[in-house]
């Protein structure tokens, strides 16, 4: 049988059976525990329940919470990101001393795994043993950074923080590759710094920065640590995010079932988001 | 492109049954049977002191039970249900023993995760069962059949500085009013009257939960049911704001336990409700407190009843050495290992162990453990009942709202009460 598969297809084989065995498996599975009720500690009592656990979400107002603050915080965080990456790659390719040195230091947050960062911030901006409130307190300013308005921007910061890095990492790398001879014949022209940016840098550098944002935006809609480490989702629900209360719902509350309903959701919003992004990307291109 | 896609799902049902095939063999170790138990012990615990302690007397279980190999893994609280729960959904268990945080010990026991224990504390000798306390004990036991053997308690209390009090010329508070009075007059500048953990979720529910005893109401009913709904609670959830705002430290709402151990050990808050196990860390001459060690002090919380935590050891129904398991918890918690914990700094769960002049001498001070026993004489756990760890969140995120102005005490308390009740009953 295997004979008749031409043997391009055959040397698939691997990669199928690895991709079967760590994605398909576990997807149909949590797809199928999404439609029951199964619930770890209940698991006798396990049934089919059809669409329940998604219709269930619907009048969950600590879900929709979570979902708003997600997205609040990733389109906040990405942008911010994006916009302070972009800036710092253009410095750092102007750069002419020390170049490896200064990219090693900006770079070195991304080293740090993000539960350590959560924990590290907890600390720092604590008002009363934390470096932060102290040096703000010496110019007069008293900031809550965990109080109820500002938590979730708190969070932002902290993510931009850790995740600058990387957008500069992509985006120098894009600038980098940049061919010359725009640039040079805009010289020519006589075109100022910022026309040349507008009009040659961005459009020539876009698909670098479409990519980057959408690898940024997949991984901040994971936040968790951020979550766990400082304020568990509080003040109320000011910090609720998606991947924390999946987490709570399934590991905690042992509901596997409406968890994976939950996650779903997500799923199903990024991937349109991350589909119609691309389509765009594509007819721009052609 | 069709017999690529026929050959994907042909090789997505095989890996769905390969991977079904797991679950096969479940037959488990013999049953409780004579001789020299034998085998290994892998056991989760907590990374606290307490585990550290209960590693230092390996040596010894091990002298007498050659052939009992413990592994302690000791791992933070937070990782630990993780763990625990997947090990009990395995075919091969990760761990053969276990400690049982109390909002757990309803759910795994009904989940029929955990081995019945009575027939083994039975038939063990000069075990004493009714020595350990009593509110211990009721935790562990779940539709009259005992799961858990009581490890070591976390019931709260007041932990003050000696110091401070006795130059403000006050008495530990016996009252809420009393309390909210001493947090404001130790209250300055540099030092917070009180610090308090209100972070969302359990460590503010732990916390207010002694508020609410204190102002006289109560979280459940002889019969589980819900009853927090009450004039009481109100009241405990206002006096808990006013103290937050008066006298606890600035911008502290996301404060947990770690926090305030920080502020009260590094002379920036005078006094905390927290485990009454958070004396003798903070009393150790090399403790957190450094030169304070010595100056603190522990009390009843005001209304003299408390929130109980405590943890139990337990033998998972799949645990490939369940007698081997079962000799190291009786051990560990017979009365002579009990009193040697206990001197080493344990906290205590034993009334002999409490009431012994040698325990008094050798550890920490006759007054410390007649506190503890008289605290665990009258307290009781956050929640008892069916999806205690989801109760205990659905309250805590309430009051939390309250305590940030978010919500009004009233609604709070009012969604709380609802919240728990449905969480209850599902």
């Amino acid at each position: 049988m295997l004979r008749r598969i031409p043997i391009g297809y055959r040397f698939l084989t691997p990669l199928a059976v690895v991709f079967a065995a760590v994605f398909a498996y576990p997807f149909v599975y949590s797809l199928w525990l999404s439609l029951t009720n199964y619930t770890i500690t209940r698991r006798n009592e396990t049934r089919f329940v059809g669409i329940d656990q998604y219709t269930g979400l619907l009048d969950n107002d600590t879900y929709r919470q979570a979902l708003v603050n997600t997205f609040v915080f990733v389109l906040l965080a990405v942008s911010l990101e994006l916009l302070l990456g972009l800036a710092l790659a253009l410095c750092l390719q102007r750069q002419r001393w020390a170049r490896n040195v200064t990219r090693a230091f900006l770079l070195a947050p991304m080293f740090v795994t993000p539960i350590a960062v959560g924990l590290m911030f907890r600390f720092l901006l604590n008002q009363q043993i934390g470096v932060i409130p102290e040096i703000l307190g010496t110019f007069g300013l008293e900031i809550d950074f965990f109080g109820p308005d500002l938590a979730l921007f708190s969070m932002v910061a902290i993510d931009v923080w850790q995740w600058t890095p990387f957008m500069v990492l992509l985006l120098l790398a894009g600038l980098e590759s940049l061919p010359k001879q725009p640039f040079e014949a805009a010289r020519v022209d006589g075109a100022s710094r910022w026309l040349t940016f507008r009009s040659v840098t961005l459009p020539l550098l876009k698909p670098v920065i479409v990519v980057a944002v959408l690898l940024r935006a997949l991984d901040a809609f994971k936040v968790f640590e951020y979550v766990f480490a400082i304020t568990r989702g509080g003040p109320g629900t000011a910090t609720e995010t998606i991947q924390y209360q999946v987490y709570r719902t399934g590991i905690g509350f042992f509901r596997l079932g409406e968890a994976a309903a939950m996650a779903f959701v997500l799923v199903a919003v990024v991937l349109t988001i991350v589909v119609v992004l691309f389509r765009r990307l594509m007819r721009e291109a052609t | 492109m069709r017999r690529l896609l026929a050959l994907s799902v042909a090789l997505l049902a095989l890996a769905l049954a390969v991977a079904g095939c797991g679950g096969g063999d479940d037959d488990s170790g013999g049953t409780a049977t004579g001789g020299t138990p034998s085998g290994t012990v892998r056991v989760i615990m907590e990374e606290v002191p307490d585990t550290d302690i209960v590693k230092s007397l390996l040596p010894e279980f091990q002298k007498e039970f050659p052939d009992v190999d413990v592994q302690v893994e000791a791992l933070p609280y937070d990782q630990m249900r993780d763990r625990i729960v997947s090990s009990f959904l395995a075919s091969d268990p990760t761990y053969d023993m276990i400690v049982v945080d109390n909002p757990w010990m309803y759910d795994f026991a009904k989940g029929d995760f955990l081995l019945p224990l009575d027939d083994r504390i039975t038939a063990a000798q000069d075990f004493d069962h009714e020595d350990f306390a009593q509110p211990l004990r009721d935790i562990a036991e779940v539709d009259g059949a005992t799961y858990g053997v009581p490890f070591y308690n976390y019931a709260l209390g007041l932990i003050y500085r000696k110091d401070l009090y006795a130059q403000a010329g006050l008495t530990p508070p016996t009252t809420l009013a009393e309390l909210k009075a001493a947090a404001a007059k130790l209250n300055t500048g540099g030092r917070a009257g009180i610090a308090m953990q209100p972070q969302k979720g359990y460590k503010i529910f732990e916390e207010w939960g002694n508020y609410l005893f204190g102002a006289g109401g109560a979280i459940q009913d002889a019969d589980n049911a819900v009853v927090l709904d009450s004039p009481e609670a109100r009241t405990a959830l206002q006096e808990y704001i006013d103290i937050y705002k008066a006298s606890a430290p600035k911008n502290s709402l996301n404060w947990a336990f770690d926090e305030s151990l920080r502020a009260v050990a590094g002379d920036k808050a005078a006094q905390m409700i927290s485990y009454n196990w958070m004396l003798p860390t903070l009393n150790k001459a090399d403790g957190p407190a450094g030169k304070l060690a010595g100056k603190f002090a522990l009390a009843e919380v005001p209304g003299g009843k408390s929130i109980l935590g405590s943890w139990s050891w337990a033998i998972p129904k799949n645990s490939a050495s369940p007698d081997a398991a079962w000799a190291f918890i009786a051990w560990v918690t017979s009365k002579q290992h009990e009193k040697e914990r206990v001197i080493a700094g344990g906290a205590p769960v034993r009334a002999s162990a409490m009431s012994d002049p040698e325990v008094w001498e050798q550890g920490f001070g006759e007054d410390y453990y007649t506190t503890v026993a008289s605290i665990l004489e009258d307290a009781a756990p956050l929640a008892d009942g069916p999806n205690a760890e989801e109760m205990i969140n659905v309250v805590g995120e309430d009051l939390n709202a309250a305590v940030a102005g978010q919500e009004s005490v009233d609604d709070a308390i009012s969604s709380a009460a609802s919240g728990a009740q449905e969480t209850l009953d599902k």
